[in-house]
């Protein structure tokens, strides 16, 4: 029995690669950028904010770039709302696979995810030639946090998907209200600002917004070399929770996607 | 030994209306709680399939057939009841779910067959054998959304059947094919069979359903009404619509044509009986003797142009000859309510000793509805004094020649 479930999970896994591929192979044929889009997504908004708060309303950066300090918390923004969104569509875009196969449905989430990671993978390559072109010293020790970084950011969004994908099965206001939602929470995380515009005395409560503290150590990594701050313990935290949370939902209500999609 | 499939007491109950409520109504119904109603999918089916086992499930559209499929394929769970599943299944309810429109084919076998539960490697080890059963080689790489409906159901079943599994479930998806490719999939199913697989097939075809399974189950809005071996269980099914649209003298739901097995009950089988030369009712006949099949119908309502069929089979399900009106290029006139008819088959009965059935059928002018419809009409026997065997005497004449010695 037990050798039977390792098999099925190896099998699941390949599905996980198998639907991953999928998604990355069909969103790039008969497009002709194609990959190339990872890039002008992040790019065009980072470039856009840089006119405005360089030329018309001046924000302070430091000694840094304006169009480098927004578009290093573009990338890792546009990975955490371009997954969500798939994430969130992933069951009911898929409803003619739901209805009539089964195999774990958290599948179609995940592989949703790991296909932005991708996007996110070639958007940092991006970021590293703009780094050298403005003489920024890069691959500092600081490096190290990045693959934690990282994975607090997928656990986050993974949880949060998990939890919209489900719902969305049953509600689809859950897709708009998640258009809206990505839209506020834009404004509330320092992508385009940076935190020290936000007055101190709510900085705590600043920094209760995981994505703050996961897009404040981005930046403090790549354009500093420092390590990340303390706030980035508590974004982990939130971020495991939000994934436990939002597995253990989703289980719970699975069997009953293909009766109510 | 360990049944592959036990189904006990399955059910499946889904609630009447909408089917997904919207936050407004859902946060609205906190404030007056309505009534639920539910509709029974399936109630109360129970079987058992082991190794090499071939079950059909037949019955008319929403009569839960599909929704037992889901159920033992685990898309949807029941409600109540018990189901365990030894080993590995592969469900075909429909024929390249999961196929991507803009991937190539051989992409899609990779995509299909994880879906179904193959790792890379298995698909590897399969995938000329896979494209050689699909008959798609020189497309392979192009993308299925260039495929005809018969290139893309061929490589849909093609996949599915290359999983191996114990347990195989086939929803009605063999009707796209063409005829030599539903030969292909009957004798990969056998094949399976053979292998001791056991096969749950949900058809609307009971010639299908009789070729190729052992077994039958008969279900009518959502309950099963019969089981037995398969060629009962067409009868059954016959038997019951025929009631039941004589009770409602009214259309049962027509959706897909024909192949539905709809019966409008506008026209009515009453009679069939087989004559000899003399026109004297007789159930033996001499093979090569001539012979008259008659079917006596009469009109419910008016009529125009029906087109009257004859089947002849053997106990096991064998199709020896199918014929009609229209094929036959006899006009039928047009008949108003009341009236009578009776219409003759004229034969040389040419076939070899041993048993037959008759089915006969009324269909509208465009074959697109059954008036009426009748399995198994008319049992008799053939009886010869050839030692031939088969089915069909084919009078053979034999002679002999001495040839001169080969090489002198």
């Amino acid at each position: 029995m037990q050798g039977r479930m390792n098999l099925q999970r190896g099998i699941y896994f390949e599905l996980l690669q198998a639907w991953t591929r999928r998604i990355i192979q069909a969103r790039y044929q008969q497009s002709l950028l194609g990959g190339l889009w990872a890039i002008i997504q992040p790019g065009a908004q980072a470039l856009m904010f840089s006119i405005v708060f360089t030329q018309a309303i001046r924000v302070d950066t430091g000694n840094i770039p304006y169009l480098l300090f927004s578009y290093v918390a573009m990338v890792p923004w546009s990975f955490f709302a371009g997954s969500l969104t798939d994430m969130v569509g992933s069951q009911v875009d898929n409803l003619n696979l739901v209805t009539k196969i089964y195999f774990p449905r958290e599948i179609l989430p995940m592989a949703g995810l790991l296909a932005r990671l991708l996007d996110f993978a070639i958007a940092m390559g991006l970021f590293v030639l703009l780094a050298l072109f403005f003489h920024l010293p890069l691959f500092s020790l600081a490096w190290i946090y990045l693959p934690v970084i990282l994975t607090i950011q997928v656990m986050l969004a993974l949880g949060i998907g998990l939890i919209g994908a489900a719902l969305n099965v049953f509600y689809r206001d859950i897709k708009h209200l998640l258009a809206l939602g990505l839209q506020l929470w834009l404004y509330a995380s320092p992508v385009i600002y940076p935190v020290s515009v936000v007055p101190e005395r709510l900085r705590a409560f600043y920094f209760l917004n995981p994505m703050a503290g996961i897009i404040e150590s981005y930046r403090a990594v790549l354009l500093n070399g420092n390590a990340p701050e303390p706030y980035l313990i508590l974004a982990g935290l939130i971020a495991l929770g939000t994934l436990l949370v939002g597995y253990w939902f989703f289980k719970r209500v699975e069997f009953q996607f293909a009766d109510v999609i | 030994m360990m049944p592959l499939i036990q189904a006990r007491a399955i059910s499946k109950r889904y609630k009447i209306g909408q089917n997904f409520p919207t936050l407004r109504s859902a946060l609205s119904s906190f404030r007056k709680p309505q009534p639920d109603k539910y509709h029974w999918a399936v109630k109360d089916v129970s079987f058992e399939l082991h190794a090499g086992d071939a079950m059909g499930i037949i019955g008319p559209n929403g009569a839960g057939k599909t929704t037992i499929l889901k159920i033992l394929s685990h898309v949807v769970r029941p409600t109540h009841g018990d189901l365990k599943i030894n080993g590995r299944f592969s469900a075909l309810i429909e024929l390249g779910a999961g196929f991507h429109q803009d991937l190539t084919g051989r992409e899609n076998i990779f995509l299909n067959g994880a879906i179904l539960g193959m790792s890379r490697a298995e698909i590897k080890a399969r995938f000329d054998q896979i494209v050689d059963f699909a008959g798609i080689g020189e497309y392979l790489d192009t993308p299925v959304k260039r495929y005809s409906s018969g290139m893309y159901a061929r490589l849909g079943f093609a996949v599915a059947a290359h999983v191996d599994p114990q347990v195989l479930l086939v929803d009605e998806v063999l009707a796209v094919g063409d005829y030599a490719f539903q030969m292909k999939c009957y004798a990969r199913m056998d094949q399976l069979r053979a292998r001791g697989t056991a096969l749950i097939f949900v058809s609307h075809n009971f010639e299908a359903v009789r070729r190729v399974c052992n077994r039958g189950l008969v279900m009518y809005r959502g309950e099963p009404i019969y089981q037995g071996s398969a060629s009962e269980a067409v009868v059954a099914y016959s038997t019951a619509i025929r009631q039941s649209a004589r009770a409602q003298h009214s259309a049962l739901p027509t959706e897909d044509g024909l192949s539905q097995q709809v019966m409008t009950f506008d026209a009515e089988i009453q009679n069939v009986k087989l004559l000899d030369a003399a026109g004297q009712t007789i159930s033996a006949i001499q093979s090569g003797a001539p012979a008259i099949i008659a079917i006596e119908a009469c009109f419910h309502k008016n009529v125009s142009q029906p087109v009257f069929s004859l089947n002849i089979r053997t106990p096991d399900g064998r199709l020896v000859y199918d014929t009609t009106t229209r094929w036959l290029d006899v006009p039928t006139p047009d008949f108003t309510a009341h009236e009578r008819c009776r219409v003759d088959f004229a034969i040389q009965m040419p076939l070899l000793d041993g048993e037959y059935q008759i089915d006969v059928d009324i269909a509208d002018a465009g074959f697109s509805h059954y008036y009426d419809r009748l399995e198994s009409a008319l049992g008799f026997w053939v009886k010869g004094d050839t030692r031939a065997k088969g089915l069909v005497d084919l009078n053979a004449q034999a002679t002999i020649t001495r040839l001169a010695p080969e090489g002198k």
